[in-house]
């Protein structure tokens, strides 16, 4: 169940975001990134494997989706990495079991601000590597935090919810069970 | 902190890998059957729902623009009250469609005039995900005959240039993007220079920035720029209209001479556009040109 509203979530989101909120005219660049705050919400509730598998997934298909103004697979890796980060630091650092596992609003829009900003900047920073042109330290200032603030914005819309329904989908028992894991060589 | 199974591991650095193959993949110049294959599929999905999302939100996109106009319409209510009773009711019952047929006229006409063969589209997507990019999605493909590198104009001039055409849809750079550079030519004078998306390093702050090459000629706030048309018209046919000079700057030592110029088209209400999928068959000149404002005669 929690499998299946990931499934839906993700998918929904990338949509809404390439012909809903792409669609609407904003005069200052960015918008508020849907796919930010449902990775996030995924991200939080499954392990880092799995986490990195969405992230990849949603990126890909950002880059994959018109238009088609950025080289394919940018996207898939800046997300697919803070996606992968994130579970595992709420894995190892946070109460990711179901002892006290019901996050508070404030914390789910703060995690979603940090990583869109850190999303802004990797993205940011993969097309410096590459030589974009349109990076520019301005660009980079105004396009991250207006894109941090929106989404910031629509994180209690979209993100909460969809970690509520994940959080009381709690059926996949092992996710709850299994803690820190045991580190092998690494 | 960073404690994690090796397998875990595994399945990011393969991803990782994944992405970074893509990245190299795609940057490369020229078309790769991988890439292209992917956004054709990516495609196959966004056509039909952003023209679903069209159809559903017209009524609101109806409000949108009727509040966005508001004030110059009012503006306008009250010039006409005292002209025409007449006008005046037209313009209250103006609504989206009678916009988009009025924008589909403009645009009709300035391909006439210029003599070039257009395929009318509408602009489906008007920001990026990330903001970076100046770049629109149309809802027309290489099934309408877009092909990349065709010079994108509307009602008022030059849009931008198409960069990437799927069956049914493609992607248009638009000519404020910094990687925009458009060959360009002054109305009267007919000296050449390139209109630079955004603002060129040691320029004014401005949309778009013109580069003259020849410092000694004379340039004045007012004149129009028009492109100046590549080799077999592509990516830009000649003759469209690109903005009016505000304010030339006068910079001693540099090698070019900067102006920044005030786009011919609203790119923040880019809606019917016009893709050239045939240039003149010789250049229009300057007869594309909407004619110049006479200051005495507005009564």
């Amino acid at each position: 169940m929690r499998t299946a509203a990931a499934l839906i979530a993700v998918p929904a989101a990338v949509l809404v975001q390439t012909t809903i909120i792409n669609r609407l005219p904003f005069d200052w660049g960015a918008g508020p990134d849907l796919v930010i705050a449902v990775v996030v919400a995924v991200a939080l509730t499954t392990s880092p494997a799995a986490a990195a598998g969405c992230g990849f997934a949603a990126g890909l298909a950002m880059d994959v989706l018109p238009p088609a103004e950025h080289v394919l697979g940018r996207y898939a890796l800046v997300l697919c990495l803070a996606a992968y980060v994130l579970a595992l630091l709420r894995r190892n650092t946070g109460s990711a079991g179901s002892l006290d596992g019901r996050s508070s609003v404030w914390a789910v829009t703060g995690t979603v601000a940090a990583t869109a900003l850190g999303v802004g900047l990797g993205y940011a920073v993969v097309g410096l590597l590459m030589g974009d042109p349109r990076v520019s330290l301005a660009a980079v200032a105004v396009n991250t935090l207006v894109g941090t603030a929106l989404t910031a914005l629509v994180a209690p819309l979209v993100a909460f919810p969809l970690l509520r329904v994940r959080e009381s989908l709690a059926d996949d028992e092992y996710a709850a069970v299994r803690g820190p894991m045991p580190s092998g060589r690494w | 902190m960073f404690r994690d199974s090796s397998r875990s591991r595994l399945i990011l650095a393969v991803l990782l890998a994944a992405a970074v193959a893509l990245l190299v993949l795609d940057a490369r110049p020229g078309g790769d059957p991988v890439t292209s294959a992917a956004r054709a599929g990516g495609e196959l999905v966004f056509a039909p729902t952003a023209a679903g999302v069209g159809w559903a939100t017209a009524p609101a996109a109806a409000l949108y623009d009727g509040l966005r106009q508001s004030p110059e319409t009012s503006d306008r209510i009250t010039e006409l009250e005292q002209a025409n009773a007449d006008l005046k009711d037209q313009l209250q019952a103006a609504r989206i469609d009678e916009q988009r047929s009025k924008q589909l006229d403009e645009l009709l006409d300035l391909a006439g005039l210029g003599g070039y063969e257009i395929v009318a589209a509408q602009a489906v997507t008007h920001v990026t995900a990330r903001g970076y990019a100046d770049t629109v999605t149309i809802d027309a493909g290489t099934e309408s005959g877009v092909r990349p590198d065709m010079t994108v104009v509307n009602g008022s001039g030059l849009v931008g240039r198409v960069t990437e055409a799927g069956p049914h849809t493609a992607t248009v750079m638009l000519a404020t993007d910094v990687k925009s550079a458009v060959g360009a030519r002054l109305e009267a004078t007919r000296k050449i220079g390139v209109v630079n998306g955004g603002t060129v390093p040691g320029g004014p702050e401005a949309e778009l920035t013109l580069e003259l090459f020849d410092l000694e000629a004379q340039v004045d706030p007012g004149d129009r720029v028009v492109t100046l048309g590549s080799h077999e018209g592509a990516p830009f046919v000649p003759g469209v209209p690109i903005g009016t000079v505000e304010e030339v700057q006068v910079a001693p030592g540099a090698l070019s001479r900067l102006a920044d110029i005030a786009p011919a088209v609203d790119f923040s209400s880019l809606d019917v556009v016009g893709v050239v999928v045939r240039g003149p068959e010789e250049d229009p000149r300057d007869s594309v040109l909407p004619p110049r404002p006479d200051k005495g005669d507005r009564s």
